[in-house]
């Protein structure tokens, strides 16, 4: 998507760092990290500019395309700054939001708390319309318009800043949340409305009711964000329309991001894994298992055959929100997990973190208890004097002391046995945590990659990997600014879905193929925002499927080009059943939701092999380390990654040191770096 | 499959001798089914039946104890033979299935399917079914009055392999004994059906060794040719013509307030007859649904009794060639998957009678009024004091109709089931219930030149703890009719009086609880009159009022006896 | 690695690493179980649980999520072994059973069980339990309130082998097929349970495959012990003493008017405990009895809730634990005695043993919860004559704690289902939900609010169907807690087309047809403190947000 001579600006926007990268084709990729501002984040954005223009000398009339990864959405609910929320329901289900499926996470609680997201209505902003459309889309009574328009008065009255709209049936027959839509626009012009038929199209009332309610929820804020960016590009004098990342991984023009806010949850760890994809194809490997160990978790996502795996639903602070987005699943250990005894003498790990604050007792903050990273420090894994490259000072002699009266001698073990032992209990429980997901999806580990982001990924990369048999693990050069790298690879995306309960005896192809066209229709309409000509767009069909009888469905690719499209789809869609669920018996099955994408191609590489190393040799000393293969301890050579020539072959044991990461290579393993400078490593001792 | 009656080349000699060596072999495993039987209802009520079967399923010998189980042995061996080819089995094989919508009639009644081989060479087929005293289900007996599902009746088994090679099947054996109530008099039951065809197998091999398969089997297609042959003849001898009859059952035992019709229209063609049950009732929520097989052996009995009263045409499948049967789908007669069946014993009996009262337009002298045609099915299921449990039973009926040769008889079992009572002192060696009554009903028979045969007046009291009693009656709400200007015959009547002396009258059919002191009496339906009343000889009145027949009142009234 | 011989110590670091693989084994067969089943009540309410057993029937890892499951398989697995001892069983083999008289809970539980074979020699067992949708008997859904012996309830399975050499045995399938009235809903389920346990045992090997058999059966032996040592601490922790709880249940469906008594002593005696149900009503009539293993969970579970839910379930857990269940009670039925309505005793019993518990941990027992999970079934035809049968569960508010509100309408203690989207009821069955609400004022009052109830009314829309109605606390309601108020009552009521209406006394099979409407009300739970010391701003909150009305706020919580 890069034309001639304009840059392509990639910013992404974290908690703490806002990080921008900038490309132009045949030059090597400029990265930088700026501290993000958590009052308006759009602040940072127009740092980064002002950054771009200063240090690089970049012309804002040269910027070609100006790509953006936030997590502004997903902070909207986790500080609870979203809109103040009105929502409609069909008459007898205003409490539907708030009784949801009455099950409760706490297996063992009596003392119980709400499962549900009620801060989005509360009882007295929920309002009941009569109307009703039955299981077929039959309408069986008819909208009271009246009481619409008395409902959102009240509710514009009690101060609801935005309305969301949930009947039930709509997705079998939109006209009276579309007709409801309408009544509000004339009544308030500028209230904004989300509707379940628009938002979330399926069944099940609850689950649809919020993700809409969460849709209308972060509206404003969204809106209000995007506005703010634009208007400070423009002053900038940056010409080229913002987009945005999608929670699926393709990225989107604002104006039509803007009227779809739940599609960015994921908008940050999307681009991550864009970001993972494209490092994984340039190391030549298209089915990957991206691995981002932070301080308090473990973000886990899969690359399957060069794409990422879509989950159908996801969950935002704990409550379940059905849109489509990345799988990234998120598990509870990290650097910062703590290690302690049960009652039962048993070692555990997690999930108690302590964060960045006090952090890990090495960070000598008055931590005190033992966590992940003081048993690295102990086991040699990281270098005191240069942890995120010396920003930060590591005290061993505090990790040991944890780690001996915590853990060692109450189990009457070693120092580093013990040390070890913390490592191994946090691996076993990430391996679980990555064959779940990958299994969950019915995908083997075994002939993934494994590509390690964040600060933590690459301390432990190889030793996960031995575990799941993997036998190949990809460091990116740029791990800490590889969500930003994503964008600039990623595809123009966009998806429209529709329920189309259909069993398959009793489709036809005709039917199918007009559904799908009118999907299609609507499809190219917002990719007609984005400005890309039509034979650069690729469009891809997929229908949600179950057996007749079951409830939760699978995707399945529509191939209409095959000389029997419905046969086809039967057939893929027994063969995925029986890969995720390891059975698939003929019975009759039927299609849920029809899905159409249209997306241009996403790019190979970050960037033609511009890597250039430092001077210097790579090789800055050894020290001894242990791991689970040589508990006793053995020598290990540390590098330095900076100066690490393209081509360069290393065996370990080794250690990798740069700035924003350190990468342990355990015995059996050999490292190699690509010419694009990511390090490949692979496992020597033969195939598992 | 008819064939045309062509001289036959076979010594009729031989024929007749291998005929009766057959029907001795069948009676002879009724009676091994009947004497090694450890349930009552079996040992007294003779509730089982034994038969032979061609290897293409057509009936070769029947014991003929209860007619209503030979023929409908017959859905269930072809059911067999068509899942199964007879190539396909070997000797030591047996097979077991129950279930109606695979040609079996209600769940009780579990066939056990033996091939016979000879020599490696499958030669016929031994079939024994025995009414079993409980297959599970929603009450103790398994014949629910109030059943609106088959799934409520009990077990239901598919066709089943019993003995692979002479090996039990215990899987089977255990999913039987786990849900049946009196899991020891099960099996005991099953294990003399299975004696039963052994026996018959055994028998038929050493028939087969005296005058080899072939002849043999060229003796059976010889048999049966001629039984269909000498039935043509009998039906030619009916007058060709379309006659049509309804009579009604009380009600389904659910919907207690609808009587249910069952109409019958038979076409007789030189020599062919087709009976078309268009016009009876859509099938019904309760029990009393009844399977083709039901169907088809009431229509063949009614037949038999017509064209051969003498039983001189030899008995099996060449005579039911000539009987084409219409059976609506989703009517009484012919009911869908999942209704409930089991009680159609009833509507067996009706049909049966519907049958005859077509015929009787046809030959009013050969057939009698209609019968009391009730066959009361009373199950006692419960605890004794100390815990043991008990299912029994007592099978009881009305009288006969009258004809115009003769009166009708007194409590006689009529028409297509043919069961014992069961003793008085069987039934209280089975139970804690004392019988305070067992005798006639006066008045019950209906008046007529020729009387109808009277019901049946009986009184039970339970003695201990508490029991579920199912009552099954019929002509509660419809009585027998009279033939020619006679009268119809009295109704039937059941009543529960409690311990405290309050009365509670059963509508014909009832799952009710007693509890010890309570008393369960009970009049059975009396037999339709023939002729008027008027007519009757004067000293016929008066040896009935001094029999107790006939209330001196009745007398007055019915007979204008001064 | 450890390398393939028995250490002398097992090494507590490789023994946590087994433990957090065991776990998530059972976590991915609990995933294939639910998500390839086909009966609604295991879809949309997650009926079914997954767990590991040894060779010698100790549960050593379990993914349940319903506690009432947790020492369900325990006497199945116990049976299965005792009719086919591990040495007779082959690679490739599955056993199945249901009957509670032989160590299941009522016949819709069915379970699977595969032995895991590693060198030829089985290390441990592989179990799924699915709630399935109907197994015959007298009523659709195979849970008929009025029944009165075991008989009626459905097909009684005792311990089969399913498969042998991965083949199934055809007669039972046969048998199964015929007797239950959805036998593709019922394949797909059985076959999902396969799935689950052939998973279980595939990853089983793997593990084995890495730290050798006998490595592998000694660590599970520690794990067990390690459970066993956690719950005998927690119990520790508790003051001795002797702790008596007493509640009634409304009746057993089939005798209305009589009230049961579930009554327990609990007696903390050092590291042990004994649950004691002297005094608990015979056996009833009705479908309501609980088999043993239902008083076992419910022990389990209050001693988790209340001590530590960290520690690991195994069977390690139930050693410590001692239970007194006098034969022929209802918590220890003879056959063949009615138990398929089961579960609402399983929750009163382990409300009585909280309720004995709080007086030892009064911090961490909240008041009583409305301990009822509504359950109604819906079985007939639709106009194309297709059978159908559909269910709903519902519960009601839970007990308000110390320290904080109940919640509304949330699954407590020993179950933990879904309710059923009226967009997916709509779908399977031809019925119309007029409704869900939460139902104002049916919390109980106090300083902290009991959880309130819902309602929900259900209209017929075509044909006939058979209703089977099970609730509970429409006749009794605990009481609040420290001055707080109890919960509203359940209740339930049919309004017929005719206009009649007819109440619904706490548990009922009866017909439904077109234009008949259902309304069922959960219950409330219990408050806790004085209703007058609730802060004012959480009452004007109550009344905005139309949970309580202005009328209670006034009378009972003194607003003016």
């Amino acid at each position: 998507m890069t034309s001639e001579s304009q840059y392509d600006i990639g910013i992404d926007i974290g908690g703490t760092f806002t990080d921008l990268v900038c490309r132009r084709p045949g030059e090597p990729m400029l990265t930088t990290k700026i501290m993000s501002t958590r009052k308006n984040p759009n602040e940072a954005v127009m740092q980064a500019v002002r950054y771009m223009v200063e240090n690089w000398q970049i012309a804002p009339e040269d910027v070609g395309h100006f790509l953006h990864g936030t997590t502004v959405a997903t902070n909207a609910v986790l500080e609870r700054k979203g809109a103040r929320l009105g929502l409609l329901t069909t008459a007898g289900f205003k409490d539907v939001l708030e009784i949801g499926r009455q099950m409760r996470q706490a297996l063992y609680g009596i003392i119980l708390e709400p499962e549900t997201p009620v801060f989005l209505a509360e009882g007295k902003y929920r309002k009941e319309i009569p109307e009703r459309v039955g299981s077929q889309g039959e309408v069986v009574t008819l909208l009271d318009e009246e009481a619409v328009r008395v409902a959102v008065r009240e509710l514009v009255e009690a101060g609801v800043q935005a309305v969301a709209v949930c009947y039930l049936f709509s997705f079998q027959n939109p006209a009276h949340e579309a007709r409801t839509r309408e009544i509000i626009a004339e009544e308030f012009p500028d209230l904004m409305v989300s509707v379940s038929s628009e938002v979330d199209p399926a069944f099940r009332e609850y689950e649809r009711t919020v993700v809409t309610a969460f849709d209308a929820y972060m509206k404003p804020v969204i809106d209000r964000y995007m506005e703010q960016i634009e208007s400070g590009l423009a002053e900038a004098g940056i010409a080229s329309p913002l987009q945005v990342m999608q929670s699926r991984g393709g990225l989107s023009i604002s104006a039509v991001a803007r009227k779809r806010p739940v599609r960015l949850f994921m908008s940050g760890p999307a681009a991550g894994v864009i970001g993972g994809t494209i490092v994984g194809k340039m190391a030549g490997a298209q089915d990957l298992i991206t691995v981002d160990i932070g301080g308090t978790s473990c973000d886990i996502a899969l690359v399957d055959g060069g794409r990422p795996v879509i989950r159908s639903e996801g969950r935002i602070d704990g409550y379940t929100v059905r849109v489509p987005m990345v799988d990234v699943n998120a598990i509870g250990s990290g650097g910062g997990s703590i290690a302690w005894l049960d009652a039962g003498g048993g070692l555990r790990v997690g999930p108690e973190s302590a964060g960045a604050d006090p952090g890990p007792a090495a960070y000598g903050k008055g931590g005190e208890k033992p966590t992940v990273t003081d048993a690295s420090l102990v086991l040699g894994y990281l270098n005191p004097s240069f942890f995120a490259g010396g920003t930060v000072g590591l005290d061993v002699e505090k990790a040991r002391a944890a780690v001996q009266e915590k853990v060692a001698n109450p189990l009457g073990l070693g120092l580093e046995e013990a040390a070890l032992g913390i490592h191994r209990v946090v691996n076993t429980q990430m391996v679980e945590g990555i064959r779940l997901v990958s299994i969950r999806q019915g995908l083997d580990p075994r002939r993934f990659s494994l590509v390690a982001l964040g600060g933590g990924g690459p301390i432990h990369a190889t030793a996960l990997a031995r575990e799941l048999k993997i036998n190949c693990v990809v460091i990116p050069r740029y791990p800490g600014v590889l969500s930003a790298a994503g964008l600039l690879a990623a595809p123009i995306e966009h998806e429209v879905s529709t329920a189309f309960p259909a069993p398959l005896d009793q489709l036809t192809l005709p039917k199918l193929r007009e559904a799908l066209s009118d999907l299609d229709r609507q499809c190219a309409a917002l990719m007609a925002h984005e400005g890309v000509p039509a034979d650069q767009v690729g469009i891809t069909y997929f229908a949600d499927m179950w057996y007749l009888g079951q409830s939760y469905h699978l995707e399945v690719q529509i191939y209409l080009d095959d000389p029997d499209p419905l046969a086809r789809l039967y057939d893929d869609f027994l063969k995925v059943h029986d890969r995720v669920y390891g059975y698939a018996s003929k019975a009759p099955a039927g299609i849920v939701n029809l899905r159409t994408i249209h997306a241009t191609t996403a790019e190979e590489t970050l960037g033609e092999g511009a890597y250039v190393a430092g001077e210097g040799s790579a090789v800055k000393g050894e020290r001894t380390i242990r791991v689970a293969s040589e508990p006793a301890g053995i020598v290990a050579s540390v590098y330095d990654r900076s100066k690490m020539q393209v081509g360069l072959r290393f065996d370990g044991p080794a250690i990798v040191e740069q700035a924003d990461t350190t990468t342990v290579i355990e015995p059996g393993w050999s490292g190699e770096v690509a010419p694009d400078g990511n390090l490949v490593l692979s496992w020597t001792k033969g195939a598992n | 499959m008819s064939k045309t009656n062509g001289k036959s080349s076979l010594d009729p000699i031989t024929v007749e001798v291998i005929r009766n060596k057959l029907d001795g072999i069948a009676n002879e495993m009724e009676l091994t089914l009947v004497r090694s039987a450890f349930s009552t209802i079996v040992k007294e009520g003779l509730d089982a039946s034994a038969s032979i079967f061609t290897l293409e399923g057509e009936t070769l010998a029947q014991a003929i104890a209860i007619p209503i189980h030979l023929v409908t042995l017959l859905p269930m061996v072809r059911h067999l033979l068509a899942e199964k080819p007879v190539s396909e089995m070997s000797e030591g094989d047996v097979f077991v299935m129950n279930d109606p919508y695979l040609g079996g009639t209600h769940l009780p009644d579990i066939a056990v399917i033996m091939p016979v081989f000879y020599e490696g060479q499958p030669i016929a087929i031994s079939a024994t079914m025995t009414h079993h005293q409980d297959v599970g289900g929603m009450a103790p007996g398994s014949t629910p009055t109030n059943a609106t599902e088959i799934f409520q009746e009990g077990l239901r088994i598919p066709l089943l392999k019993l003995m692979d090679r002479g090996e039990l099947n215990q899987t089977f054996m255990a999913i039987l004994r786990r849900n049946v109530r009196i899991p020891e008099v099960v099996t005991g039951d099953l294990m003399a059906e299975i004696s039963a065809c052994s026996i018959g197998a055994r028998r038929l091999k050493e028939v087969a060794a005296t005058y080899g398969n072939n002849f043999l089997i060229s003796v059976f297609d010889e048999l049966l040719d001629r039984s269909e042959t000498m039935t043509k003849e009998a039906l030619r001898r009916i007058p060709d013509g379309t006659y049509s009859y309804t009579d009604y059952l009380d009600n389904d035992g659910v919907d207690l307030d609808c009587m249910v019709p069952i109409t019958v229209t038979a076409r007789i063609t030189e020599g062919d007859i087709e009976l078309d049950f268009e016009g009876s009732s859509p099938q019904v929520r309760g029990p009393f649904n009844c399977v083709p097989s039901g169907s088809l052996a009431a229509a063949c009995f009614a037949l038999r009794a017509v064209t051969d009263p003498d039983q001189l045409i030899p008995n099996n499948g060449g005579c039911f060639r000539p009987i084409a049967l219409r059976l609506p789908p989703g009517s009484i007669v012919n009911p869908n998957e999942p209704a409930p069946v089991g009680c159609r014993t009833s509507t067996i009996k009706r049909v049966t009678s519907v049958v005859l009262g077509a015929l009787r337009k046809a030959v009013p002298e050969q057939v009698p009024a209609d019968p009391g045609g009730e066959e009361v099915i009373l199950h006692f299921g419960g605890r004794r004091a100390d815990g043991r449990g008990f299912v029994t039973s007592q099978i009881l009926i009305g009288g006969s109709g009258a004809a115009k040769s003769r009166d009708g008889v007194d409590v006689i079992e009529t028409d297509a089931t043919n069961c014992m009572n069961i003793p008085a002192e069987a039934l209280e060696l089975e139970a804690p219930i004392r019988v305070h009554r067992a005798s006639l009903a006066p008045d019950s028979g209906g008046a007529g030149e020729r009387r109808g045969g009277l019901g049946a007046w009986l009184e039970y009291e339970i003695l201990e703890g508490e029991m579920t009693i199912t009552y099954r009656g019929e002509r509660h709400f419809c009585r027998a009719a009279g033939s020619e200007a006679g009268e119809a015959g009295g109704a039937a009547s059941a009543e529960i009086v409690r311990g405290d002396g309050s009365v509670h009258s059963i509508p014909s059919k009832e799952v009710a609880r007693m509890l010890a002191g309570d008393r369960l009496i009970i009049r059975t339906a009396g037999g339709g009159g023939f002729g008027d009343p008027k007519k009757r000889p004067r000293n016929e009145v008066r040896a009935d009022i001094e029999n107790g027949k006939v209330t001196a009142k009745a007398a007055a009234e019915a007979y204008g006896f001064e | 690695m450890a390398g393939k011989t028995i250490p002398h110590e097992v090494d507590p670091i490789l023994l946590e690493v087994i433990r957090n693989k065991l776990d998530g084994i059972a976590d991915e067969m609990e995933m294939t179980l639910v998500r390839s089943a086909f009966s609604v009540i295991v879809k949309e309410a997650l009926d079914a649980s997954a767990s590991l057993f040894t060779v010698a029937g100790e549960p050593l890892a379990q993914s349940v999520a319903i506690p009432a499951h947790l020492s369900m398989l325990v006497p199945m697995v116990a049976t299965i072994l005792r009719n086919y001892p591990v040495e007779t069983m082959q690679e490739g083999d599955a056993y199945l059973m249901n009957d509670p008289y032989d160590g299941a809970s009522h016949l819709p539980d069915v379970a699977v069980v595969m032995p895991v074979f590693v060198e030829g020699r089985p290390i441990a067992l592989s179990a799924a339990l699915t709630h399935h949708q109907d197994i015959g008997g007298m009523t659709p859904a195979s849970v008929p309130t009025n029944a009165t012996e075991i008989f009626q309830e459905g097909l009684r399975i005792p311990p089969l082998r399913l498969l042998r050499d991965g083949q199934f045995d055809e007669t039972l399938i046969a048998l199964l097929k015929q007797n239950v009235r959805l036998p593709d809903v019922f394949m797909g389920d059985l076959n999902a349970q396969i799935a689950c346990c052939s998973i279980g045992a595939r990853r089983l090997k793997d593990l084995a495959e890495t730290y050798g058999g006998n490595l592998l059966s000694a660590l599970f032996a520690d794990l067990l012990d390690r459970s066993e040592r956690m719950v005998r601490n927690a119990i520790a922790g508790l003051p001795d003493g002797t702790y008596r709880h007493e509640l009634k249940m409304d009746n057993d469906g089939v005798e209305l008017d009589r009230r049961l008594t579930i009554k327990v002593t609990v007696v903390i005696a050092g590291e042990e405990i004994t649950f004691d149900f002297t005094g608990t009503s015979p056996q009833a009539r009705g479908p309501i009895n609980a088999v043993p293993a239902g008083a076992l969970g419910a022990g389990f579970f209050a001693i988790k809730a209340i001590t530590d839910s960290s520690i690991p379930n195994n069977g390690g857990c139930f050693r410590p634990l001692h239970f007194e269940l006098p034969e022929g009670s209802l918590v220890n039925p003879r056959e063949p005695a009615p138990v398929s309505c089961r579960s609402v005793t399983l929750k009163a019993i382990v409300g009585c043993v909280l309720g004995a518990l709080r007086e030892a941990a009064p911090d961490r027992v909240p008041a009583d919860a409305s301990g009822e999970l509504m359950l109604v079934h819906f079985g007939g035809r639709d106009e194309s004559g297709k059978p159908y049968i559909s269910s709903q569960l519902l519960a009601g508010g839970s007990g308000a704690g110390r320290h904080r509100d109940g919640t509304d309408v949330i699954e407590t203690d020993v179950t933990n289902c879904m309710n059923v989207p009226t967009e997916a009821l709509e779908m399977s069955a031809p019925v119309r939900v007029h409704s869900l609400r939460l139902r104002t004022d049916s919390g109980g009052a106090g300083t902290q609010r009991g959880g309130l109830g819902c309602e929900q009314t259900i209209e017929m829309l075509s044909g006939e169907a058979t209703m089977t109605y099970r609730g509970e606390r429409h006749f009794w309601v605990s009481p609040g807690h420290a001055g707080g108020s109890s919960g509203a009552a359940a209740a339930g009521w049919i309004d017929r087309n005719d206009g009649r209406r007819e109440e619904m006394p706490s548990k009922m099979v009866t017909q439904v047809r077109r234009g008949d409407r259902v309304t069922i009300r959960t219950a409330g739970g219990a408050g806790y403190g004085e209703p007058k010391a609730r802060a004012a701003a959480a009452v004007s909150a109550d009344i905005e947000n139309g949970k309580i009305s202005q009328d209670v706020a006034a009378a009972v919580y003194g607003r003016s």
